[in-house]
């Protein structure tokens, strides 16, 4: 077992441990701030299979932008409700048994995918983070996603704030 | 050392010890004589009225949505500045350029959008 | 970049591009000049649709290294779309005047769920898919939670909002599947490395299937379904009139797209799994569509049925010759459906007198003295949606079913002619209650409203008469297709 993989291993306990006190929680803030331990095992998980450029993402967008706005939001809700409602309803047996199949479903597939931890990563060019740019400017790949991820982003701006404006 | 991000792993490591060695440390040596005044929440401090979660103003929330959006527009624009500033670049630079002032003119209406309908004020 | 590539999305680009100036119009308009709005926005969805429309005799073209294509399908596509938007303000107009939303948000919106939809039908690339399904969907969850303060239409808004999102998630996840299978998210590239042997086909289906999870959300399939009659009946009725029309649509044109371009090699899985689905969705839809007494929600209940039909137009597609005819048949129905869907939304829109109020089947007693013309339209809606002659609707059905026959599923047209028939009840119900009933229905007049539900009625039936041409249109438009 080298460095990397005793990091993947502390990681992965990180985020699954997290991840079930962030469903666990009764405090609607701690769970949020048990989410953001979540998203920052992921960054490093990023890290480890040598995705730096996602990595900086999820802590800019949503450690940074997404677990902040999760937090007002549970902060402008009343406090009052949390102790009192059950944690789940009447479903939960359902919710087991279609989360289980889920997850024999994804096991199903990996093993078509024929993963192993033995095999090495691909070799990530130096200059990934530039050619992504590129990418994203040549007319013959992503210029236009690019630019309909910008009015995508300036219609949900419009939404958002429409609802969120009535909420005042 | 290569990679670079095990620097970063090292500041995490320092960044955890830091604030754990002094604590463990007064944990350690302090005398410890407690008496209700010393054990009260706040010993030199006005007594707290009412709930400590008290509701946020709307406004946070607003602002944490345009600071999200534009939030996302940045790391869009990363990788576009560095296409920008590319050694060997596969489209004219002009034209790169017109494409980020275009991805960022389409998100200045969304911009005078909140403007204009006072959101950016805090009232 | 060349001429071409502008060419191809310059109705996308023209309609974007007029929703942010409305946008920003809206904010410098005083108040007095809103329903200008309206008129503008109509305004830029005719200018597109002129474009749109000399595009049509132009040949298959590729854009941006193959992100987008332009069509006969989405040249067919588009005019659907860019109709549907038209519609959509037509009767939107006075109706959220009166429902006091007009609000300078809605339009822009409608014109960016519209663009989102006419990029849908160009997609050629999974990312670009997926992109427009977002554009089409988000503002589609807001207008669904425009009706503010009323708590249904807020309602109806977080319901679907947090479904669709869950919906994206399956879209996303079988993308990157299809990704991961194949090396790639351009439809012609993952369609040879199939071909080529070189793409995990188990990795592939998985895919396939999760897309499939995710589009039968917004088509409203089931079991998929469940958020449809809580949102149509919450929202808005303008936008649900807007909704039940073009995102169906949309969802449809990325299913035709996706599933008849990419994966005709996973047919073999693929379509007694979608003739299931096309199966259950018609018995489940007609069947609790009987028993709802709520105009809105029964209406909900028949766009479930609805989609039903349209998902046979999938069953066939192993067999090379029958599967150009159901989708050719596919793309005519959703034509007659549209118009139909629309003409009867605009009904209930006349009716809404009092918007607090829940239309029931009920109120359309005596419909057809106060309002001799209103009642003869909506019966015409009401046969096309059944596939009664003379209307669009009977000539959409009868390609469909002739597709699945062909197609060696004759149990599947079965299902689907006695469906038809219980489906007539239902319809058929409306129809005698406006004639055979006494009572006072309270109409709204309003000119556009009247004119878009005479011109869907017209349309439904004159050109049921002499309907080959536009089949021809629409074969034409899928020759290109696989």
């Amino acid at each position: 077992m080298d460095a990397s993989q005793i990091i993947f291993f502390l990681s992965a306990a990180l985020i699954l441990v997290s991840a079930l006190f962030v469903v666990t929680a009764r405090n609607l803030v701690h769970a949020a701030l048990w989410l953001i331990a979540t998203l920052f095992g992921v960054a490093v998980l990023y890290v480890l299979l040598e995705a730096g450029f996602l990595a900086v993402v999820q802590v800019v967008v949503y450690i940074g932008a997404i677990a902040i706005l999760f937090i007002f939001a549970v902060m402008l809700t009343r406090r009052d409700l949390l102790s009192q409602s059950s944690q789940t309803n009447a479903n939960w047996p359902v919710a087991l048994g279609v989360s289980a199949l889920s997850l024999a479903a994804i096991a199903f597939i990996a093993r078509g995918f024929g993963f192993s931890l033995d095999r090495p990563l691909a070799p990530v060019p130096t200059d990934s983070l530039e050619r992504l740019g590129q990418a994203l400017v040549s007319p013959q790949q992503f210029v236009l996603p690019f630019e309909v991820a910008s009015v995508l982003l300036v219609a949900a701006l419009v939404g958002a704030v429409y609802v969120a404006m009535n909420k005042k | 050392m290569q990679n670079p991000w095990v620097y970063l792993g090292l500041f995490l490591l320092v960044g955890i010890i830091i604030p754990i060695v002094p604590i463990a440390f007064s944990a350690l040596i302090a005398p410890r004589k407690p008496n209700p005044i010393k054990q009260s929440t706040y010993e030199c401090g006005i007594e707290t009225v009412g709930e400590s979660w008290v509701q946020f103003k709307a406004q946070y929330y607003v602002f944490a949505l345009v600071f999200l959006i534009f939030d996302v527009e940045t790391v869009f624009l990363f990788p576009w500045a560095l296409a920008l500033n590319a050694q060997n670049p596969a489209v004219l630079p002009a034209f790169i350029a017109i494409e980020g002032v275009i991805f960022i003119l389409i998100l200045v209406a969304g911009l005078v959008y909140t403007w204009r309908k006072g959101l950016l004020e805090w009232a | 970049m060349t001429i071409t590539d502008f060419s191809v999305i310059l109705p996308v680009t023209l309609l974007t591009a007029w929703a942010s100036i409305l946008l920003l119009a809206e904010l410098f308009l005083p108040r007095a000049q809103r329903p200008f709005l309206a008129l503008l926005a109509a305004l830029g969805l005719a200018l597109t649709l002129g474009i749109s429309l000399a595009q049509s005799a132009q040949e298959f073209a590729p854009g941006f290294g193959g992100m987008v294509v332009r069509d006969g399908f989405s040249n067919f596509l588009n005019v659907l779309f860019l109709l549907t938007g038209l519609f959509g303000v037509a009767l939107s107009y006075r109706y959220n005047q009166r429902a006091q939303i007009e609000r300078g948000e809605y339009y822009p919106l409608l014109l960016f769920s519209v663009a989102g939809m006419m990029l849908m039908g160009q997609a050629a690339d999974l990312i670009v898919v997926f992109l427009a399904l977002e554009l089409l969907s988000f503002p589609l969850y807001i207008l669904s939670a425009f009706a503010y303060p009323r708590p249904q239409s807020e309602e109806a808004g977080l319901k679907y909002f947090l479904l669709g999102a869950f919906a994206s998630g399956f879209v996303v996840y079988g993308i990157a599947l299809t990704f991961g299978a194949s090396g790639s998210t351009d439809l012609a590239r993952i369609v040879a490395s199939v071909a080529a042997g070189s793409a995990n086909l188990p990795l592939l289906t998985a895919g396939a299937g999760l897309l499939l999870v995710g589009f039968g959300f917004k088509v409203a399939a089931v079991p998929f379904h469940m958020w449809t009659p809580d949102v149509y009946q919450g929202a808005p009725t303008s936008v649900t009139a807007f909704m039940a029309a073009g995102a169906k649509t949309a969802g449809f044109a990325a299913l035709l797209r996706v599933f008849g371009a990419a994966f005709p090699a996973l047919a073999a899985d693929l379509s007694p799994l979608m003739a299931i689905l096309a199966a259950v969705t018609m018995l489940f839809g007609n069947l609790i569509a009987v028993a709802q007494t709520d105009m809105k929600r029964m209406l909900a209940y028949s766009s479930i049925a609805q989609a039903g039909y349209l998902l046979m137009a999938f069953a066939p597609f192993e067999i090379e010759a029958a599967r150009t005819m159901a989708v050719a048949g596919a793309l005519f129905y959703l034509l007659a459906y549209t118009l139909a869907s629309f003409g009867s939304w605009g009904v209930v829109i006349a009716l809404e007198k009092d918007l607090d109020r829940h239309l029931s089947i009920g109120d359309f007693a005596g419909l057809a003295r106060r309002s001799p013309w209103l009642a003869a339209a909506m019966t015409v809606f009401m046969l096309s949606l059944t596939g009664l002659p003379p209307t669009l609707g009977l000539v959409g059905k009868i390609y469909l079913f002739r597709a699945v026959i062909e197609g060696g599923m004759v149990w599947l047209a079965v299902i689907g002619a006695l469906t038809s028939v219980v489906s007539a009840f239902y319809y058929l119900r409306i129809v005698v209650n406006m004639f055979m009933r006494e009572g006072e229905p309270a109409v709204e007049r309003e000119w556009w409203l009247e004119f878009a539900i005479g011109a869907a009625a017209v349309v439904t039936v004159v050109v049921s008469l002499w309907p080959f041409p536009l089949f021809e249109w629409a074969e034409w438009a899928v020759m290109k297709l696989f």
